[in-house]
């Protein structure tokens, strides 16, 4: 065995056992036995073996022995083993025994927790770098940052002196009457954080997509958070003649008909390159047995639906399931419980839930996605759904599934 | 009693969307604003007269103008 050695062999093989000696551990010791010339091998609960003994993985099918020339030959022709490869020195040092036995440990535990009915779900926390929003679609892995793309965010204005948008080169404009862009309400600060806020933020984690992107921020609802079709339509139009690729509306009405100004509206942005997006609506209560409905403008065919999701990848108790209209369906979801974001000075960031924190989600990811792909309007829709992560809920609640940032 | 509307127009009559904005002058809408790049006009209107406004040509729909509501501030979920 001198010359294996110096080959980078141990002189030891690995058996690897049909399938069907999974769940039989007398038959595979016994097949194991048989091979290596009738010597019993040792399982690995048994303790450390007798130097020279073979050594059996049940758990994995596999085992370890010293092979005469003979052995391996006929190891090599029993139907029983599916392979019979030489044991590499790099492995058994450090690796072969002491890594199947760490990768039988987690099999157990996989198939005790499968055995047991329940599949870990799903966990996200917000932790000292970022947002768990940010961490379960993959934004904090892409590449992208939205540069080259303009997102407008048509709410309640935007703190314009936080910090985090200090020296940011913010496009606004106010379409209440009366009143100017600057929040005073708080929703529109923490959505526009969402969907574009930095890369660092002034202090704690980073809670923002899209940080370089042009934001753009129309005021269509007012400091008391109320606002007019007029207003919300003169703002799309605005941010669609200013050549916003991407329009984040936080907003809707618990109507179940289609606006056909909105509908329009939505068209014709797709036809000029602009994707509009809209928070599905919060009507539901899902633990009260009432599942709620997309409302206006978020129903309009043209308009993509967003539903919220919770840390657990669950749909959110509030979040609003597809209706039977034509343009009912949510068709995203994104994460919308839990939310830290901006909000206004002097509290700086905020911790919310709603469809209208899941949107800005969707906003800022199809601007990495425009970025990367160059995709606009209709193709950057069939993009963002076409990369969804898929959720084992009905696609009434979540539609094509969770949200992914490109190069995730 | 005048009501504010929302007046969406089809899309062959965008590119003629001052004539259709005469047109609905005409008919008693006081316009507000003119939103070229979606093609849909704001204004008010007496309500006796808003029938009529969706029969203009190039005209395909005549809404009443809704507002949305935000929950307030202090709310959890938004």
């Amino acid at each position: 065995m001198v010359d294996d050695a110096a080959d980078g062999m141990t002189g030891r093989y690995l058996l690897v056992l049909d399938d069907d000696f999974l769940d039989d551990t007398d038959r595979a010791r016994v097949a194991v036995q048989e091979v290596c010339g009738g010597e019993r091998p040792a399982t690995t609960r048994e303790g450390a073996p007798a130097p020279g003994r073979p050594r059996l993985f049940p758990e994995l099918g596999v085992a370890v022995a010293e092979l005469s020339p003979q052995q391996l030959a006929a190891a090599r022709a029993d139907r029983r083993l599916l392979g019979v490869e030489p044991e590499r020195v790099r492995h058994a040092i450090g690796l072969s025994e002491e890594y199947l036995r760490g990768f039988r440990d987690a099999a157990q535990f996989l198939h005790a927790q499968l055995t047991a009915g329940a599949v870990a779900a799903a966990q996200f926390g917000d932790t000292e770098e970022l947002t768990w929003g940010l961490q379960a679609t993959g934004v904090a892995e892409s590449p992208e940052t939205g540069a080259g793309i303009a997102v407008a965010v048509l709410d309640t204005g935007l703190d314009l002196e936080h910090p985090d948008f200090a020296g940011r080169d913010v496009e606004t404009r106010s379409f209440v009457a009366g009143q100017t862009v600057q929040d005073a309400q708080g929703h529109g600060t923490h959505v526009a954080g969402t969907a574009c806020g930095p890369l660092a933020p002034s202090s704690g984690r980073r809670y923002g997509v899209a940080h370089e992107a042009r934001l753009m921020v129309g005021k269509v609802l007012g400091d008391d958070g109320t606002g007019t079709d007029a207003d919300i339509l003169a703002g799309m139009s605005w941010a669609i003649s200013s050549g916003a690729q991407i329009i984040s509306m936080s907003l809707g009405a618990d109507v179940r008909a289609v606006s056909t100004a909105y509908e329009t509206a939505g068209r014709r942005a797709l036809a000029t390159g602009t994707l509009v997006i809209a928070a599905a609506g919060n009507n539901a209560r899902r633990s009260a047995g009432n599942p709620g409905f997309v409302g206006v403008p978020a129903n309009s065919p043209s308009i993509m639906a967003v539903g919220a999701v919770d840390p657990s990848l669950a749909v959110a108790d509030f979040s609003a399931a597809s209706s039977t209209v034509d343009g009912g369906q949510v068709d995203i979801a994104a994460p919308g419980v839990d939310v830290h974001s901006s909000w206004p000075r002097p509290q700086v960031t905020r911790t919310i839930s709603g469809t209208s924190m899941a949107t800005p989600h969707v906003a800022g990811i199809a601007a990495l996605w425009a970025q990367r792909t160059g995709a606009r309007g209709q193709q950057l829709w069939a993009q963002l759904v076409q990369a969804a992560q898929r959720l084992p809920l009905p696609a009434s609640d979540v539609g094509s599934g969770l949200v992914r940032a490109p190069g995730a | 009693m005048p009501e504010k509307v929302t007046v969406s127009l089809a899309d062959d009559a965008v590119a003629r969307i001052d004539e259709v904005v005469a047109a609905l002058e005409h008919g008693g809408l006081r316009v507000e604003q003119v939103l070229r790049a979606i093609g849909v006009i704001t204004g008010s209107v007496d309500t006796g007269r808003v029938k009529a406004l969706g029969d203009v040509a190039g005209v395909v729909a005549v809404e009443p103008e809704r507002t949305v509501r935000l929950p307030p501030p202090e709310s959890d979920v938004q």
